[in-house]
């Protein structure tokens, strides 16, 4: 049997190893790897179609096989095409790539509140009058009226079922002023009476301040009323505003401040507490300072393992465990933060120890200097420069991660985000984009010229 | 024919790197601008092609004025004038071939060339370049694999895809050492020998009396001398270069 | 050291005490809490550090008895076989509310089992769960309950279930939905990160100052691409993804388009300073030659810059694993939506497993990302 076709045959039954007896150790070796890697791939997520690759794949092998016993090489671009092919496919479908799923309306539904960042407002006046009224009736229900400082409400009929239509009427309020007509259950929840019970009602006052329609009491009055059959008092609210001047910071801009600081914060907290730990640890994990005797090298590895397996761990899953044990705010991101920080700066640090210059240690010891003196004046002056740079850079991570640590109930600016988006505040949502936006860009700027001064 | 008239350079920040410089170079000829470093050389030379964008002054070759061509215009006056750099200016990571074949950018199809693809002519053409030049062999090595003395020669080729009617030479040699220096601007020679007329600056006077069959000195960015290379005596020497100029002149004479 | 240092240092120094002393408050740092609390910590990592990998087959077996509620409802069941596996109520039948003790005898030994009431319209409620000894025995206390009584005649019935572990160790369930999830996980990496070069890749040279920034309109695209780059950059994948997910409902998608977004003005960024820092000399050499601008990129600018856009998009395929392990908290699909549903499940197991699997493909990446990036310089 000719060279040529026992190598072919030898491939058929085990990609690459054709290649590979021919003295194409890489060829050969990466044939069987890739193979393997698409076919384990493709069985794993079978679809008919992609099976196609790998056989590609293994059809192009025997090719290569009897051409390379020929003397002639082939580019792998082709197998290659064929790996990538299936794997872009398999990727689209897992992904669930669906481009007819973004929604433009709903996007420009999204887009069109954020571009009105809820961060400061007008200063506004506030106008208020309620009246109560019995749902559903008692069987004497009291006069659904009331005065207050020169302003009355009433309600026609006195009480009302669920669903019933009702007459409310209000004077003494601001004239030609829009006014917001809302529901109050006992227990405290807003319900609104405009179309399908998902907008405002806003009607206008007339010149004298008065105001009356019909309004249906909303479907939802007693869900969480512990009996439906016992009448309880509810009321209708009537509310006007009007600015008087100036701005002032809306509620969500004060939450979004305190969300900034507490991020800020978080990560100054956790970037320090890391160094306290870090320094310690990196001297242990220093290679060259720990190969010494089997206990302190077998030191050394436990270190090492467990600083590289907790810096593989993302600060926002370590954060799901502080969650657990400290519970929701931003000391769990804090510690999440921290704990993660140290890996990272042990591993850093280590390598600095591990890449100073003996020379300056040899000299300061030939000097006669004690172990301390040679520490201070050869060591320390090595590694500050590059620990601080390091921490600073690692600072800088840390303002970036503290961002998302609330989005798992770590505290800062990611935890009001998702109450932001929960509730479909986009107008709050936008203010929290700006605010992470301004934290990152500033301290990237202060952060870089801090490094630029250091080295 | 090239006639270079009152033309002035200042740069954005203030230096004035050319004062009303003005002279003629006919066809044919090899001339040589010489001039300490800082001078102005790069500056003029750069002038003649537009790389850089004289502020007063006009550049006409051939009767066409290039200080006022339309971009369009520009690029076919460009692809008629070869350049050659003191840093040979190749793309290092590309084959010699590409670097070669990149001179014909001027006039080849847009689409084919964007997409990589030469015509066999031009392919032709480049390895007779490089064969002319004498890397023939060379030609699917990466630039950046050959010597400093083979790299300026890729230069040379490069230019010599476009064809040229004028090559302008700016501190070809400076970068090499002195016999590769001769061989470099034997090539020029050569082509100056064939009709082509060459523009050089250059840094070594003993090269200057090898070469040029007229020299231009410039001083500040002014001409100070127009002449042969005879010309050029002590008195000059030092006006050009300055007193303290003394032992490069001994060394380089 | 001369009085204004010193005093500049002071106050530097005071300035870190005052910024640190905010912070320890702002985070509401309770250290003696966190010492406090540390044990439930220990539960968690035990569980973590025993993954849920493999299982073994559970054979099920299933016994009934009928058991009347109130008595005389319904008739009681026949006095039970003395062997074999039997079901031994305390009682024979119970009024409602009533509490006795369930025993069984020579079911399958050392077994989970499970108790449930199958009521008379075939639904089955209360599943109470315990194990038999190595005999087969258990016991248990049951209560009856009004919802459990007789209908029409018809006894609700007291079922157990034995489940016995037979066979072989195979590859758990969690093992299996962490590989598909892991799969979905390096996929979304993938493709967003090549969906981010090809775009990333032609953008970046708008926003580079070497090719872009000329005349009036090349200034002011230089500095829109610019800023949208830095904008853009400043957000965490994570952060995007919310937006993104209300906007497409959860799933990978959305994960996959937050992080190609952030993944285009991060690679937009680091190619554009690629591009800036070529030699200019071949630009220049082009230029001399007549090629028109889109030549000169094509021929001067593209072969100087593509080892550092290869370097960055490998590197950034690394960063994209790690964060699309995660991606899945905020709803984007994948193992980090697998390890949340664990740990809301409190399946600390399973989501031991999950959490080994991101540290090993974490690390795999790394090492591979390293090399490749070794090669190629
Ligand atoms: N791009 C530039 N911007 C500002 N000044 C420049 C620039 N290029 C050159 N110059 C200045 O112009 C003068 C002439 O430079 P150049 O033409 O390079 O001289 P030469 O080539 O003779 O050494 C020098 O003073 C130089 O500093
Ligand atoms: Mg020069």
């Amino acid at each position: 049997m000719s060279k040529q076709v026992s190598t072919a045959i030898i491939s058929a039954l085990v990609p690459g190893l054709g290649q590979f007896l021919l003295g194409e150790r890489y060829r050969g070796s990466g044939i069987l790897i890739g193979f393997l890697l698409i076919l384990a791939t493709t069985l794993w997520y079978g679809q008919p179609l992609w099976y196609l690759s790998p056989l590609s794949i293994w059809l192009w092998n025997v090719w290569d096989a009897f051409h390379l016993a020929l003397g002639r090489r082939h580019s792998v671009l082709l197998p290659l095409a064929f790996g990538l092919a299936a794997a872009y496919g398999i990727g689209w479908q897992v992904v669930e790539i669906d481009f007819s799923r973004a929604n433009m309306e709903r996007a420009i539904a999204i887009l069109r509140p954020m571009t009105r960042p809820d961060f400061i407002q007008p200063r506004r006046e506030l106008n208020q009058m309620w009246v109560p009224v019995e749902v559903p009736c008692s069987s004497q229900p009291p006069a659904a009226r009331r005065d207050e400082g020169g302003r009355a409400a009433f309600v026609m009929p006195d009480c009302g079922r669920v669903s019933e239509t009702l007459i409310v009427s209000v004077s003494g309020l601001w004239p030609n002023t829009a006014t917001d007509i809302y529901w109050q259950t006992p227990i405290g929840n807003s319900l609104m009476l405009g179309e399908g019970e998902i907008t405002m009602l806003t009607l206008p006052t007339d010149e004298n301040g008065a105001l009356t329609t019909t309004i249906r009491v909303p479907t939802t009055a007693l869900v969480a009323a512990p009996d439906p059959t016992l009448p309880q008092f509810h009321r209708v609210y009537f509310e006007q505003s009007r600015p008087i001047g100036g701005y002032e910071l809306s509620f969500i801009g004060s939450e979004v401040l305190k969300g900034a600081l507490a991020t800020v914060s978080m990560a100054l907290m956790a970037t320090g507490l890391a160094v306290l730990f870090a320094v310690p640890l990196s001297f242990l994990a220093a290679r060259n300072l720990m190969s010494g005797n089997p206990l302190t090298y077998a030191i050394y590895l436990i270190v090492r393992t467990l600083l590289n397996i907790l810096r593989s761990i993302e600060s926002l899953i370590i954060a799901i465990v502080f969650v657990v044990i400290v519970g929701l705010g931003p000391f769990a991101g804090m510690l999440a933060l921290a704990l993660h920080s140290v890996a990272a700066l042990g591993k850093l640090y280590s390598e600095v120890i591990e890449g100073i210059d003996p020379g300056p240690i040899e000299a300061i010891r030939a000097t006669g200097a004690n172990w301390l003196q040679v520490v201070r004046y050869a060591v320390i002056p090595q590694i500050i420069p590059p620990f601080t740079a390091f921490t600073i850079y690692r600072w800088d991570i840390n303002v970036r991660s503290a961002t998302v640590i609330g989005l798992v109930g770590g505290g800062g600016i990611g935890f009001l985000l998702i109450e932001l988006i929960r509730v479909n505040n986009m107008r709050g949502v936008s203010a929290v984009f700006i605010a992470i936006a301004a934290i990152v860009i500033v301290l990237d700027y202060f952060s870089a010229k801090l490094r630029e001064r250091l080295v | 024919m090239l006639r270079i008239q009152n033309v002035s350079k200042t740069y954005p920040n203030g230096t004035q790197a050319l004062k009303n410089v003005s002279f003629d170079v006919a066809d044919g000829e090899f001339l040589v601008v010489i001039g300490l470093s800082g001078s102005g050389k790069s500056t003029l030379l750069r002038c003649i092609n537009r790389l850089i964008e004289p502020t007063e002054g006009k550049i006409v070759w051939d009767d066409v004025d290039i200080t006022t061509a339309s971009p369009a215009e520009l690029r076919q006056i460009r692809r008629k004038i070869g350049m050659v750099f003191q840093q040979f200016n190749l793309v290092k990571r590309s084959s010699v071939l590409t670097n070669v074949l990149s001179g014909r950018l001027g006039y080849a199809n847009p689409w084919a060339s964007l997409l990589g693809i030469w015509p066999q002519e031009d392919k032709q053409r480049a390895m007779q370049a490089l064969e002319r030049v004498g890397i023939a062999e060379k030609a699917h090595s990466r630039a950046d694999a050959l010597s400093g003395g083979q790299q300026q020669r890729v230069g040379i080729a490069r230019a010599l895809m476009q064809d040229p009617k004028l090559i302008l030479a700016d501190e070809p040699v400076a970068s090499l050492d002195p016999v590769l220096s001769h061989s470099i601007l034997q090539y020029l020679e050569q082509l100056n020998k064939d009709g082509i007329t060459v523009i050089c600056s250059l840094h070594f006077l003993d090269l200057v009396h090898r070469y040029a069959t007229r020299v231009v000195a410039l001083k500040d960015g002014v001409k100070v001398f127009e002449g042969t290379p005879n010309e050029i005596d002590r008195a000059k020497f030092k006006e050009i270069y300055g007193e303290e100029a003394q032992e490069v002149r001994a060394a380089s004479l | 050291m001369p009085l204004p240092r010193l005093l500049r240092n002071t106050l530097i120094t005071a300035l870190v005490i005052a910024a640190f002393v905010i912070s320890y408050r702002v985070t509401e740092a309770d250290f003696p809490r966190l010492l406090r609390d540390l044990p439930k910590g220990r539960e968690l990592l035990t569980a973590f550090l025993t993954p849920d990998i493999v299982q073994r087959d559970l054979e099920t077996r299933t016994i009934s008895i009928a058991f009347p509620i109130p008595c005389g409802s319904a008739a009681v069941e026949d006095s039970p076989p003395s062997q074999g596996p039997r079901l031994v109520p305390g009682v024979n039948c119970a009024a409602p509310l009533e509490k006795f003790t369930l025993e069984g005898f020579d079911l399958q030994p050392n077994s989970e089992v499970v108790i449930r009431w199958r009521l008379p319209n075939e639904r089955t409620m209360t599943a109470i769960r315990t194990q038999t000894d190595a005999k087969g025995y258990f016991r248990q206390e049951v209560q009856a309950r009004p919802i459990q009584a007789t209908v029409n005649g018809i006894p609700s019935r007291l079922e157990v279930d034995t489940l016995t572990p037979v066979g072989g160790l195979k590859p758990s369930q969690a093992l299996k939905d962490v590989m598909d999830n892991m799969f979905v996980t390096i996929f979304m990496a993938l493709l967003s990160t090549t969906l981010a070069t090809l775009i990333a890749a032609p953008l970046s040279f708008l926003a580079a100052s070497n090719i872009t920034r000329k005349g009036c309109i090349g200034t002011a695209v230089y500095y829109a691409f610019r800023s949208f780059f830095n904008l853009m950059r400043s957000y965490d994948p994570l952060v995007m993804a919310t937006v993104f997910g209300f906007w497409l409902s959860f799933g990978p998608f959305p994960g996959f388009l937050a992080l190609t977004v952030v993944t285009i003005a991060s690679l937009g960024k680091l190619f554009s300073e690629a591009v800036e820092n070529i030699d200019p000399g071949p630009v220049e050499a082009l230029q001399a030659v007549g090629a028109p601008s889109l030549h000169t990129v094509r021929y001067a600018v593209v072969p100087q810059v593509i080892p550092d856009f290869v370097s960055y998009i490998i590197y950034h395929w690394d960063i994209n694993v790690r964060i699309s392990t995660i991606i899945g908290f905020v709803g984007g699909g994948g193992i980090g939506y697998y390890l949340n549903l664990s740990i809301n499940d409190f399946k600390w197991n399973q989501a031991g497993t999950a959490i080994w699997a991101i540290v090993i493909v974490v690390w795999m990446m790394d090492f591979l990302s390293a090399e490749v990036r070794k090669r190629l310089t």
